[in-house]
């Protein structure tokens, strides 16, 4: 579904992305691990568009994507949960829901979908005309994922959902995103910090270390890697 | 005292528009439009030229200066300041643009409309009299009447269409607007169109009253920088705080100060001075409600 080859990134002169290659099938959830300045969030960038890459090629459904505009590639289907949820601070949770749909104009559609929005996320329904800056990180996280299936994605990208929210929230949210690609069909492409939360819920996983993919394969398989172990799972038992 | 309030209202109401157009173009683009003034005496002219010239309906010379003023709007940010915001990593470069399209609007309006103060025919005959309480001519009312209906439509059009909450979106968190597909090239021409519009309204409804000169354009950016400041840069309820506060201000000071002289925008810019030094942000200084 989803492609990169040999895939470069710079910011100014310095390297974030230095030729990666990699693929997500539909229906897939992968994972992307690796410390600070590995690259992951480069790599979400340059599929939403925030970033030009500067060689190599990204394919989406077949076709070319990178050089298309951020505005285009969600049209395509494909949205991201930025990190640091990013909320719109001053808009009501209803109206932040209803900027995720900002591509459609299919008004039943988006009566429908927001609706299952608020059944999947019931403590949104409650909060609906609260501004989303007075919202728990926790309800915050929840409400820019809404957001994010709002616009009926095909392949959703979550960066660090699990950053700055509460421990216990952390489980709500790995469930949610569980639930989410088995109810929705939705492909997911998670990168995470917490890659024992990143592992356990996704089929497969790349490593990246400076900008370039490490390590790769079956998730399940990762997490008893030893190496793994040693590097991305702090040394916990 | 009702007169003065009156005096307020209406004056705050075209203040609150012009400041309402400077804050959309702020906090969408992060330009400061020092073009503003000129673009109200612009719109003047045009409301002018439809009404007293060729002796077209008020509201012909109000729909003109509103459409002539977006498409300005329009092209001055497809054409001048898109380019600019693309390629310069300063914002200095934007004040420098607007500070330029400033004078050039200057010269235009020089060579078009020529250097005398210009004003329509009345459009409504009769004046309003409570008891010699207060005092107002009808087409003071309606004009004010009308300025209140456009912020009003202002408003509702911000907080109830697609294209509103776009814009508020953008101003929030432009990054996270982008990801939810919000076309910022098109938005940001929608929005300088529409601030551009908004000044050129006042423009047309004020050239019925005071009429409109050349010589008006450079004060009525500083007020309207002085509104903003008053409200709190890039927030919709700020700039109508700040406009209504400043018209109130002038309305006591025109009345109340006259006698001393003409010093009432001296105790005004000392006022703003202590206010902004105790409260830098303005009322409600906060990214963008």
């Amino acid at each position: 579904m989803l492609g990169f080859e040999n895939v470069e990134l710079y910011y100014d002169h310095v390297y974030a992305l230095k030729g990666v290659s990699l693929d997500l099938h539909e229906g897939e959830t992968v994972a992307l691990i690796g410390a600070n300045g590995a690259g992951k969030s480069s790599i979400l960038r340059a599929i939403t568009g925030l970033r030009p890459i500067r060689s190599g090629r990204i394919t989406y459904l077949g076709d070319r994507l990178d050089g298309s505009s951020p505005a285009e590639i969600v049209r395509k289907g494909i949205v991201m949960v930025p990190e640091g949820r990013r909320v719109f601070p001053l808009m009501s949770v209803r109206d932040n829901l209803l900027m995720g749909a900002f591509t459609r104009s299919d008004k039943a559609g988006i009566a429908q979908t927001l609706d299952a929005v608020l059944e999947r996320f019931p403590r949104l329904r409650e909060r609906i005309g609260q501004q989303a800056s007075t919202l728990s990180g926790g309800e915050q996280q929840m409400m820019v994922i809404g957001r994010a299936l709002m616009a009926r994605p095909r392949l959703l990208l979550l960066d660090e959902p699990s950053l700055g929210i509460a421990p216990k929230l952390v489980q709500d949210i790995a469930r949610a995103i569980v639930a989410i690609s088995r109810d929705e069909g939705v492909s997911v492409l998670l990168v995470e910090q917490n890659s024992r939360m990143a592992l356990s819920i996704s089929n497969r996983a790349y490593a990246l270390s400076t900008g370039q993919v490490v390590l790769s394969g079956n998730s399940r398989a990762l997490l008893d890697d030893p190496r793994v172990k040693a590097a991305y799972l702090g040394g916990e038992v | 005292m009702e007169q003065i309030i009156a005096n307020g209202l209406y004056l705050g109401a075209q203040y609150a528009l012009i400041a309402l157009g400077l804050t959309l173009i702020f906090s969408l683009m992060n330009v400061l439009n020092f073009a503003h003034g000129q673009m109200y005496v612009f719109g003047g002219f045009v409301c002018y030229t439809v009404v007293a010239q060729l002796g077209m309906p008020f509201i012909l010379g109000l729909v003109a200066s509103a459409l002539v003023l977006g498409v300005m709007g329009a092209l001055i940010e497809r054409f001048l300041f898109r380019p600019v915001i693309r390629r310069s990593k300063r914002d200095e470069s934007t004040m420098l643009l607007a500070a330029g399209i400033a004078f050039f609007l200057d010269a235009v309006i020089l060579l078009l409309f020529g250097e005398k103060q210009r004003g329509v025919p009345k459009i409504v005959n009769g004046v309003f009299n409570w008891d010699f309480r207060l005092i107002m001519p009808y087409d003071r009312i309606l004009i004010g009447v009308l300025a209140i209906a456009l912020i009003a439509g202002f408003i509702l059009f911000m907080q109830y269409s697609k294209a509103g909450r776009a814009m508020r979106a953008l101003a929030q968190d432009r990054m996270a607007a982008q990801l939810m597909g919000v076309d910022v090239d098109r938005y940001s021409m929608i929005g300088f169109a529409m601030g551009a519009m908004l000044a050129g309204l006042v423009g047309a409804l004020l050239v019925t009253i005071t009429g409109v000169n050349l010589g008006m354009g450079g004060p009525t950016s500083v007020k309207a920088f002085l509104m903003i400041m008053i409200g709190g840069a890039s927030v919709i309820s700020g700039a109508i705080a700040g406009g209504f506060i400043l018209g109130m201000m002038e309305s006591v000071g025109l009345s109340v100060l006259s006698s001393y002289g003409d010093v009432t925008y001296l105790v005004i810019f000392a006022t703003l001075m202590v206010f902004l030094a105790i409260r830098p942000q303005g009322l409600m200084g906060k990214p963008w409600g």
